[in-house]
């Protein structure tokens, strides 16, 4: 009977839940955007806003109690600026990153479809591979962006495919249904073509802390500038124009 | 009065970017069905305004990952094609699908009116 005893050799698994919740404050644009990587992303657990934005250690906790690992929170700053931590819990690390160029899936633009809680492709370009935060970045998000396959949810077929590039030093967000007959000629040859589902947006990573929301900042971008900086300089800039007029 | 512009202080860790991403790293014994990344070997080297080229170049990104992710998913024996007969709740409603088929027919119209 010693087989009994003997370990079972199990094939390793990707075990990753992620709890999605924003602060509060946020448009209906932002919300919708959430939605939309809701119902992308089978293996996320939606939570409630969360009260307070200085609060944000409790957030390791609240993955915990909901057995999640990582942790997307959406901030939003003034009811017009959107950043977006990327979290692993509990132990780090975590990403800040500020939103730009939302599109949701509720615009009539994108005229792709796909199964609600099929898994995803994940395509990264070339540029994750270059940097050190790259690399680290890209670590994270196949953990959150990948759907484990035994995702309560998940479905057994593939039909889209999320792409993250880097240009302009911004990561760029796209969705695609994956079509693999031509339209035209249904049964000739298979021929893969793409259409966008939605949503976009676009990334500016802002600074990399080891633990999950706090601990030592470990890269921060020297090129990034916050967008309550750029308004005030654009004002000012106008006020300028009427002093140097008025004298 | 003129206050000097502060230089932002760049961090960037190496060292210690490497040693977070080991603790976090995935099993590298884990199957590609486990996770389904993969990698475009090329960057994306567009100019940001350019909207056409830029997406273009998504696009071409998102193809080569799909035919790629493809060839491989054959290999590990996992389901891709979705078949015929297979039905399910979809990401967007039959209303929305209707209404964006709706907007699409609205615009050639109006194409087909000014002409």
């Amino acid at each position: 009977d010693e087989e009994i005893f003997a370990p079972a050799t199990k094939k390793p698994r990707n075990k990753q839940r992620v709890l999605l919740l924003s602060s509060r404050g946020i448009t209906h644009r932002m919300r919708h955007l959430m939605n939309d990587l809701e119902v992308l992303l089978p293996h996320v657990k939606k939570d409630s806003k969360l009260d307070s934005k200085s609060q944000l250690h409790l957030l390791p906790e609240l993955a915990d109690l909901n057995n999640c690992n990582n942790t997307l929170y959406f901030e939003a700053r003034r009811h017009e600026d959107l950043y977006l931590w990327a979290a692993k819990t509990p132990n780090g690390p975590s990403i800040k990153m500020h939103v730009q160029n939302v599109h949701t899936m509720d615009e009539l633009k994108m005229t792709g479809n796909c199964l609600r809680g099929s898994r995803g492709l994940l395509s990264f370009d070339k540029a994750f591979d270059e940097t050190e935060w790259g690399k680290l970045t890209k670590e994270v998000f196949t953990h959150i962006f990948g759907v484990p396959p035994q995702a309560r949810k998940a479905k057994p077929f593939i039909d889209h495919i999320l792409t993250f590039s880097i240009l302009d030093d911004k990561i760029w967000f796209r969705n695609y249904q994956i079509i693999e007959k031509d339209p035209l000629q249904p049964n000739g040859p298979p021929q893969t073509s793409l259409v966008e589902i939605g949503p976009r947006f676009v990334l500016t990573p802002i600074r990399i802390f080891e633990g999950a929301f706090g601990g030592a900042t470990v890269y921060s971008n020297p090129e990034f500038i916050s967008p309550a900086a750029v308004r005030s300089a654009l004002k000012r800039e106008k006020g300028e124009k009427y002093v140097s007029r008025k004298h | 009065e003129d206050s000097v512009p502060r230089q932002k202080v760049e961090i960037d860790n190496k060292i210690a970017l490497e040693r977070i991403r080991d603790t976090i790293k995935l099993d590298p014994a884990l199957a590609w069905t486990e996770t389904l990344a993969v990698t475009y070997p090329e960057t994306i080297d567009v100019d940001v305004d350019d909207d056409l080229n830029r997406e273009l170049a998504f696009y071409k990104q998102a193809l080569h990952g799909a035919n790629t992710a493809r060839s491989l998913a054959a290999k590990h024996n996992l389901p891709f094609t979705r078949p015929a007969d297979y039905f399910a709740e979809m990401v967007k409603s039959d209303a929305h699908m209707e209404r964006i088929r709706q907007r699409l027919l609205d615009e050639s119209a109006s194409i087909k009116r000014s002409e």
